[in-house]
């Protein structure tokens, strides 16, 4: 763990406390206090990230440091979630930004890079970019069927749905992203390497996740709502698996394969 | 549901927890190991298998055929297992046996700059130590060859404008400085200054008058090299030189250890495709941009990382791989129809309701 003491890395940090004090504030129920504070963290984050992109002189999406500081632009998924879908969780998301920002901010090297030949394609930006976003409403999902878990449910007068709802309404938003996400890079490594499928590592756990949603799907189907815990627990697999695909294979280096640029 | 439909179901959700397992047990075995095992006999029964529920289903179900989205989604699935069941080595085989189509897999073609050639090598190179034409290529019985010739015309690496110094100290420090002729770079008071008077394309010694003489030599070959002036915090200043392909020694009283990396920012190999003695196609493949050609996709692999003389290319035939994009397509418009853009055209025929 470091501090980074570069613009780059004061602009991560002023987001993290922007987006703490939004939370605190919310709890203390100062929602319009707390919404300006969200509101101003996701500025600074949309800067970061712009910040990062005319420093490296790509889309920066290339290594663990940038994708995890796109993640912490979460606000618009937030909006959208409670806006049009009636999904809550308003609070619990400028904590997930927090703590996406922290290892951007104090774990992952943030030297720039350059873009080796195979990242030079016009796939590298939406292949990337919808898995990131459809991992953050995936992060939301797991949130609302931790509620669910903990038997927890919004305030009535709120007019947002019961958790177990929530977390398949956002699945349904968030699953045809990590299948377009997939297929992208199904189609990219076929481009770049001349197979649509290596049967690499990172390959396979984000198969494994995107089978979890498969799964959930279709258990909610058999059972509907007879076994909401169930339903929930689907859920927070495919996050444990997503995190997995993201995190594990980078760090942990124990497995050979063709994503070695992403560490 | 009926007990029917309930069981299908049932083995659905089983079949695709059991690939859930698999994904996992493949990623913890590696690409290599994962590859050979899922075209094992019980593997090839379980895709088989995977497949048949699908049709079983789309068939038994009305509502996956009446609902678009469902329709898509599910026959999609059904067009990318088939396509690839069709286009892996046992597909090609099937077809050999029942079509007569004798088409290569996946091999790897070796050209030297100026030639051509039609001979694909079935292995794996990385897997074979020696390198091919280091034995007799004959020796190599894994060799098929293509119905037309490619000719490599010119192979060419491109680095990126900025290279850079890595200067590592031995309890570890590190810096990467930008190669820029003439700027002082300081290291702190224990390390002093370096600073990069010249670099070469290539370098070369040569003997003049009985006296050595450093020149960057403008005759083909390559040879990338860094002229760089030590400054030690006494004061005293020493010449090196550092070498992209070979990594200096360091001596005893080195405080540190220096290295030249460019990074490549691109490699393209100038192909032309000879049949029947005229040129039937040409294009310059890089990475990204493979050459489609006679059922055949051709990708640059790898390069002669000596003397860049010549190019490995990676040839894939083509076959089922149409059916797998068409499953793709039918996939994604599949989800994105079914779990979005329904919902809202529903709601935008309410409101106009
Ligand atoms: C292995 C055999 C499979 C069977 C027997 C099967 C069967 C079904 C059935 C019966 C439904 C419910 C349709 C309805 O709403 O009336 C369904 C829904 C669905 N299936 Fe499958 N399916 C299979 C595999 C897959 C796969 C591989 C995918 C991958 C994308 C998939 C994705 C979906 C989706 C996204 C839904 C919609 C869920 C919803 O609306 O809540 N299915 N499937």
């Amino acid at each position: 763990m470091e501090i980074k003491y570069t613009v780059q890395g004061l602009l991560i940090y002023a987001t993290i406390i922007a987006y703490l004090s939004a939370f605190v504030t919310s709890l203390l129920r100062r929602e319009k206090t707390g919404h300006i504070l969200y509101l101003f963290g996701f500025a600074i984050a949309v800067f970061s990230f712009g910040y990062r992109w005319y420093h490296v002189r790509h889309v920066p999406l290339q290594n663990l440091f940038e994708v995890f500081l796109c993640l912490g632009m979460i606000y618009p998924v937030s909006l959208f979630c409670r806006r049009i879908l009636r999904v809550g969780g308003y609070s619990a998301d400028m904590l997930i930004g927090a703590i996406v920002l922290f290892p951007a901010g104090f774990v992952f090297n943030a030297e720039p890079q350059q873009l080796p030949p195979a990242l030079q394609s016009w796939l590298f930006t939406p292949h990337v970019a919808v898995y990131m976003l459809s991992y953050i409403i995936m992060a939301k999902a797991t949130f609302q069927a931790i509620l669910q878990l903990a038997g927890k449910g919004p305030n009535p007068n709120e007019n947002l749905l019961p958790p177990e709802q929530a977390t398949y309404r956002i699945i349904c938003i968030g699953f045809p992203l990590l299948t377009l996400g997939l297929v992208l890079g199904s189609y990219w490594g076929k481009k770049a390497w001349g197979d649509y499928w290596g049967w690499d590592p990172k390959e396979l756990w984000s198969l494994a996740s995107w089978l979890v949603y498969v799964g959930y799907f279709h258990f909610r189907y058999m059972f509907g709502k007879k076994h909401p815990r169930i339903n929930s627990f689907w859920a927070v697999a495919g996050m444990a698996a997503i995190i997995i695909t993201l995190l594990w294979v980078n760090l942990s280096r124990l497995f050979p394969g063709l994503h070695s640029y992403a560490t | 549901m009926n007990k029917f439909r309930r069981a299908v179901m049932w083995v659905a959700l089983a079949l695709i927890i059991l690939l859930l397992f698999l994904s996992v047990y493949g990623a913890f075995i590696g690409a290599a190991r994962a590859k050979g095992f899922i075209s094992r006999l019980p593997l090839v029964v379980y895709w088989i298998t995977f497949t048949l529920l699908l049709i079983t289903a789309l068939v038994m179900f009305r509502r996956l055929v009446r609902v678009p989205g469902l329709l898509l989604i599910h026959l999609g699935c059904v067009f990318i297992l088939a396509g690839a069941m069709w286009s892996s080595e046992t597909g090609h085989k099937l077809q050999k046996k029942l079509f007569g189509i004798d088409k290569i897999t996946t091999g790897q073609m070796i050209i030297f700059e100026g030639h051509s050639d039609n001979c694909v090598i079935l292995e794996d190179l990385k897997q074979i130590k020696k390198l091919p034409f280091s034995v007799e290529l004959d020796d190599l019985k894994q060799i098929k060859q293509l119905p037309f010739s490619v000719e490599l015309k010119d192979f060419q690496i491109e680095y990126y404008k900025t290279a850079y110094l890595h200067i590592q100290t031995r309890d570890g420090q590190g810096w990467r400085i930008p190669v820029e002729i003439d700027t002082e770079f300081p290291l702190g008071s224990e390390f002093g200054t370096v600073k990069i008077l010249k670099t070469f394309e290539n370098f070369k010694i040569t003997i003049e008058g009985g006296s050595k003489k450093i020149i960057d030599d403008p005759q083909p070959g390559s040879n990338p090299a860094l002229e760089v002036q030590i400054t030690s915090p006494e004061g005293q200043v020493t010449t090196r030189y550092v070498f992209e392909r070979f990594g200096g020694h360091t001596r005893p009283e080195d405080k540190f250890a220096l290295s030249y990396r460019r990074v490549i920012s691109d490699y393209i190999s100038r192909l032309r495709i000879i049949k029947d003695n005229k040129v039937a196609a040409e294009k310059d493949i890089e990475v990204n941009h493979p050459l489609s050609f006679g059922g055949y996709h051709f990708y640059q692999h790898s390069y002669d990382a000596e003397a860049g003389q010549y190019t490995v290319l990676m040839v894939v035939s083509n076959t089922g791989l149409a059916v797998v994009y068409a499953g793709y397509w039918m996939l994604c418009i599949g989800v994105i129809w079914h779990l979005w853009l329904r919902h809202i055209v529903a709601r935008i025929k309410l409101k106009n309701k």
